[in-house]
C-alpha cells in the first residue's frame, strides 16, 4: 500500500504539480521566474560554490536521462567494461564536486549577513533537499556499485512503466532504502519546482554559452573607468571556463578510447602460449641468420678460399648470390662456356644491392637508380648513375677431394684444364689471393 | 693591448645585447611580453606547433624505448613486437612517425615565416642561429630514426644516404679526399651498414641529439622571451595581445586541435600503409636491394635533385644554401620584408614542387 502510494501515485502528482504549477506561475507572476541571483550581493564564493554544484549536476541529469530514454544504447556502452569503469568514476568525481558546491553554497547562504536578508525558507529547505540528495546518490554509488549497470535493468523499466500508463513497482519493493529514499526525493524535487526558486530550471541560457558578457554598471566616471578593465577580467575568466570544460571534455574523450591502452602498454602484452611460441621461433630464427653472417664473416677473415656453389648449380640466366671477402653481396652465374663468372653485386654508384636477373643482353639491374650492368664486363650502360665496372672477381675450380682444377686470376686470364668432363660436380670458390698455382 | 681591450670590450656588449640579464626575470619576460596583431601574425604559431610535436615525439619516444631494442637480429622484431602485441602500441608508433614527419613540415615552415618576417633582425641573430641549427638536428633525427625499425627500406636508403657522403671526397682537394670516407666509416662503425652503425645511430637518435637539441632549445626560446616576438611586418603594428594569458592560450588551443587531429590520423592511418611491403620486410643482407628505395619525404627537396643534376652542382648549391642560412641575420640585414617574402614564396615553391612532383619531375628528365 505504502509503496503504491510513493511510487504511482506520487510520481504522477508529482509531475501534474510540476507541469500545472509551472505554468501558472510562468503565466500569473512572470518576473519570479528566475534563480533569485544573489551575485550582485555576494561573488566570490559564490563561483566557488555555484560552478562545481552546476557543472556536476547538469552533467549527471543528463546521464540520469540518456540512461532513461536510450535504455537500449546504455546498456551495450557499459557493456564495455572499460567505459562503464570511466562513467562509474566520473559519476562519482561529479558528486562528490557537486556536494562541494552545494556545501559552499549552504555556508554562504548561513553566514553571509548580505544574504541571509534575501533568504526565505523555501530557500533553506530545497538546499536541505538537495543536500539530502546527493548524499543519497554518493552512497548509492559507494555501497551499492556499478548503478549505471543494474539500474538500467530496474529502475529504467520501472520509470517506463510509469510513462505508458502501466505502473509497475515490482522493479522498485525490493530495492535497498537508499535507492528508494533517492527516487522519492526526486518526486518530492518535481513537487516543489512550481513553489521555490527551482522554477530556473526551465530557463535553459544556452545562450549565455556564447554572448558577449554583459555587466550592470553603475553611471558614474570612476565605474566607467574601471568597466573596461573588468570587462577584460571577466573575458579572460570566461575563455578560461572555456578551455578549460574542453580540455576536460578532450581528456575524458581520451580517457575513453585510449587510457586503458596506455596503461597496458606499460604492463605489457599477456600473450597466449601459441603466440608467445612463435614469437620465441620468430626470434631464434633471426639470431641464427645472424649468427650465420657472424660465421661468414670469421670465415672470411680466416680462409683462403670461400666457397660459392658447386658449378652445377649455378645457372646462366639467374645469379646466385653469396657473401665476398669484403662483406658485400656479390653474384655467381655460369657462362655459355660452362666456367663461372664471379661479380660483385654492391652497386658502384650508392651501394645497393644489384639484381640477379640477367636480361636478354646479358645485363643486370641495380633497382635504386636503373643501372645495367654486364656480367661479362662490369660495365654500367653509357647513361647510367653509376661510372664505374662492377669488379669481376677471381674464382677456383676445386673437386671434391680439393683439387685444384682450374682458376681465373683477378687479371682475368684463365688457367688450368677447362675440359668440361674434367671439370663437371667441380666446387667454385673465390680465393684471397692469386698465389697458388694450379 | 688597447686593440685587445677593445675587442673584449666590443665582444661582451654584443653578448649583453643579445642576451640582457637584467631582463631575465618572470616580469619582463612574460608579464610583459607582447604579440603584435597583423596580417602575418599566424606565423608566431608555427614555432610553437613544432615545439608541441617536439613534446609528442619525447613522450611517444619514451614509450617506444620500453620495448625497442637496437640490435640487428632483435631491432625489426621489436617493432614488429610493439605494432602487434603490445596495447596502444601501433597507435604510439605511427603517432611518432606522423608527429615526426609533422615536426619536421612545421620545423621548415617556422624557418621560412621567420625569414619572411625577418625575425633575424638585430639582436635576434642567435635566435636565428639556434633555429637553423635546430632544423639541422631535426632533419639528423629524422635520418637516424629512419634506420631503427631495419627494415629494407630502412637499411637501403642509410646506405644510400652514407655513401652520398663518400661521394663528397671527389670534390676535395688530394689530402682532404679520404675525409668524408673516414666520416662515413666513423658513423657506419664497420665496412658496410650493420650492427655498429645500428648502434651508433641508436645512441644518436635517443641520448646524443636531444640533448644537443634541449641545449639549443633553451637558447632559442630564452631568446625568444628575452626580445619578443619580432614585429612582423614592416609597418608599425596597430594592436598587440598580451602573450600571457591571450596568445599563450590561444597557442594552447591550436596545440588541443592539432592532438585532436594527429591522434585520429595515427589511429587511423598508419604510416607504413604508404610503403609496399617487401620494402618493410626484415633487411636481409644476402638479397636484392628491392625496387622503390627512396629517402623520406622531407628529403626529396634534395634528392630528387641528386638523381638529376650534376653531383657537384648539388653539393654546391646546398653548401651555399646552408651558408646563406647560417649568415642570414648578416645578409639581409637591410633587405625589407617584401623582398624577404618574394624571396620565401620561390623557396617554398621549390620546395613543395619537389616534395610533391619530384618523383614525375625525375622520370620526365631521365626517360
Amino acid at each position: 500500500m505504502i509503496d503504491s502510494v510513493l511510487f504511482i501515485a506520487l510520481p504522477y502528482l508529482a509531475v501534474l504539480v510540476c507541469i500545472f504549477g509551472s505554468i501558472f506561475r510562468v503565466k500569473m507572476a512572470r518576473m519570479s521566474y528566475s534563480s533569485l541571483s544573489s551575485q550582485f550581493l555576494e561573488s566570490k564564493t559564490l563561483a566557488w560554490g555555484s560552478l562545481p554544484w552546476h557543472i556536476g549536476i547538469i552533467l549527471i541529469i543528463l546521464a540520469h536521462f540518456l540512461a532513461f530514454l536510450f535504455p537500449n544504447n546504455w546498456q551495450s556502452l557499459i557493456s564495455n567494461k572499460s567505459i562503464l569503469l570511466i562513467i562509474e568514476s566520473a559519476g562519482l568525481a561529479l558528486g562528490f564536486a557537486c556536494l562541494f558546491g552545494l556545501i559552499v553554497l549552504t555556508i554562504r547562504r548561513i553566514t553571509c549577513a548580505k544574504i541571509q536578508a534575501v533568504t526565505s525558507k523555501m530557500d533553506l529547505f530545497i538546499l536541505f533537499l538537495l543536500l539530502a540528495q546527493i548524499i543519497c546518490g554518493l552512497g548509492i554509488a559507494l555501497i551499492h556499485r556499478w548503478g549505471a549497470a543494474w539500474a538500467s535493468g530496474t529502475l529504467v523499466p520501472y520509470l517506463w512503466s510509469l510513462c505508458v500508463l502501466q505502473p509497475d513497482t515490482s522493479y522498485v519493493t525490493d530495492m535497498p532504502h537508499l535507492v528508494k529514499t533517492h527516487i522519492i526525493l526526486a518526486y518530492v524535487f518535481l513537487l516543489v519546482v512550481p513553489f521555490s526558486r527551482l522554477i530556473h530550471i526551465f530557463a535553459l541560457p544556452i545562450h549565455y554559452l556564447h554572448r558577449p558578457p554583459q555587466q550592470a554598471i553603475w553611471n558614474n566616471p570612476r565605474h566607467i573607468e574601471m568597466h573596461s578593465l573588468e570587462i577584460k577580467a571577466e573575458e579572460a575568466r570566461r575563455e578560461f571556463i572555456k578551455g578549460g570544460v574542453g580540455i576536460a571534455a578532450g581528456l575524458s574523450l581520451l580517457s575513453v578510447g585510449a587510457l586503458d591502452k596506455i596503461f597496458q602498454f606499460f604492463f605489457g602484452p599477456r600473450l597466449s602460449p601459441k603466440e608467445e611460441s612463435e614469437l620465441m621461433a620468430l626470434k631464434l630464427e633471426r639470431l641464427k641468420s645472424t649468427s650465420e653472417q657472424r660465421k661468414l664473416e670469421l670465415e672470411r677473415q680466416t680462409s683462403k678460399y670461400i666457397l660459392v656453389a658447386s658449378l652445377d648449380e649455378l645457372k646462366e640466366n639467374e645469379g646466385k648470390y653469396f657473401i665476398d671477402y669484403q662483406m658485400s653481396p656479390a653474384l655467381a652465374f655460369k657462362d655459355k662456356n660452362g666456367l663461372p663468372i664471379i661479380v660483385s653485386a654492391k652497386c658502384t654508384h650508392l651501394g645497393c644491392t644489384v639484381g640477379n636477373e640477367v636480361n636478354a643482353e646479358g645485363k643486370v639491374l641495380c633497382p635504386c637508380h636503373i643501372s645495367f650492368f654486364d656480367i661479362h664486363t662490369g660495365m654500367p650502360n653509357a647513361d647510367a648513375p653509376a661510372k664505374t665496372p662492377l669488379p669481376i672477381f677471381g674464382w677456383v675450380l676445386m673437386d671434391k677431394s680439393g683439387k685444384l682444377l682450374a682458376r681465373r686470376t683477378s687479371k682475368g686470364s684463365i688457367e688450368g684444364n677447362t675440359k668440361s668432363e674434367i671439370i663437371a660436380g667441380a666446387n667454385v670458390y673465390i680465393v684471397k689471393s692469386d698465389e697458388d698455382k694450379v | 693591448m688597447r686593440t685587445q681591450d677593445g675587442i673584449l670590450h666590443i665582444l661582451s656588449r654584443f653578448f649583453v645585447e643579445r642576451f640582457p640579464v637584467d631582463k631575465m626575470n618572470f616580469h619582463y619576460m612574460v608579464e610583459q611580453k607582447a604579440v603584435p596583431i597583423h596580417k602575418m601574425s599566424w606565423g608566431y604559431y608555427t614555432g610553437g606547433l613544432t615545439l608541441f610535436f617536439l613534446i609528442i615525439q619525447i613522450i611517444t619516444g619514451l614509450f617506444l624505448l620500453f620495448y625497442y631494442q637496437p640490435t640487428v637480429s632483435e631491432a625489426h622484431l621489436s617493432v614488429e613486437y610493439i605494432t602487434k602485441h603490445v596495447s596502444g602500441g601501433a597507435l604510439i608508433r605511427n603517432m611518432h612517425t606522423w608527429s615526426a614527419s609533422c615536426m619536421i613540415f612545421f620545423a621548415m615552415l617556422h624557418l621560412l615565416t621567420a625569414f619572411a618576417m625577418k625575425a633575424f633582425e638585430k639582436p635576434r641573430e642567435f635566435t636565428w642561429i639556434a633555429g637553423v641549427l635546430l632544423l639541422f638536428i631535426t632533419f639528423t633525427f629524422g635520418f637516424t630514426g629512419y634506420l631503427l625499425p631495419w627494415n629494407q627500406i630502412a637499411v637501403n636508403a642509410t646506405k644510400v644516404g652514407l655513401q652520398s657522403v663518400e661521394a663528397v671526397g671527389n670534390y676535395l682537394p688530394a689530402f682532404m679526399s679520404d675525409w668524408p670516407h673516414i666520416l662515413r666509416e666513423t658513423f657506419q662503425g664497420e665496412a658496410s651498414v650493420g650492427q655498429s652503425t645500428l648502434g651508433r645511430f641508436y645512441a644518436m637518435h635517443v641520448v646524443l641529439l636531444p640533448l644537443v637539441l634541449m641545449l639549443l632549445l633553451g637558447v632559442h626560446l630564452l631568446s625568444v622571451q628575452l626580445h619578443g616576438m619580432s614585429r612582423g611586418v614592416d609597418e608599425e603594428a596597430k594592436r598587440e595581445e598580451k602573450f600571457f594569458p591571450f596568445f599563450i592560450f590561444k597557442d594552447f588551443s591550436l596545440w588541443a586541435i592539432v592532438f585532436l587531429i594527429l591522434f585520429i590520423l595515427a589511429w587511423c592511418v598508419p604510416f607504413d600503409s604508404f610503403l609496399p611491403y617487401p620494402l618493410l620486410a626484415p633487411y636481409n643482407a644476402m638479397g636484392s636491394t628491392p625496387a622503390g628505395i627512396k629517402p623520406e619525404w622531407y628529403f626529396y627537396f634534395l634528392y630528387y635533385p641528386l638523381e638529376i643534376l650534376p653531383f657537384w652542382l648539388v653539393l654546391l648549391l646546398t653548401n651555399l644554401a646552408i651558408l646563406i642560412l647560417l649568415f642570414t641575420p648578416w645578409i639581409f640585414r637591410g633587405t625589407s620584408r617584401k623582398t624577404l617574402c618574394l624571396i620565401t614564396v620561390v623557396a617554398s615553391f621549390y620546395l613543395v614542387i619537389m616534395t610533391i612532383f619530384g618523383e614525375q619531375i625525375y622520370h620526365l628528365v631521365k626517360h
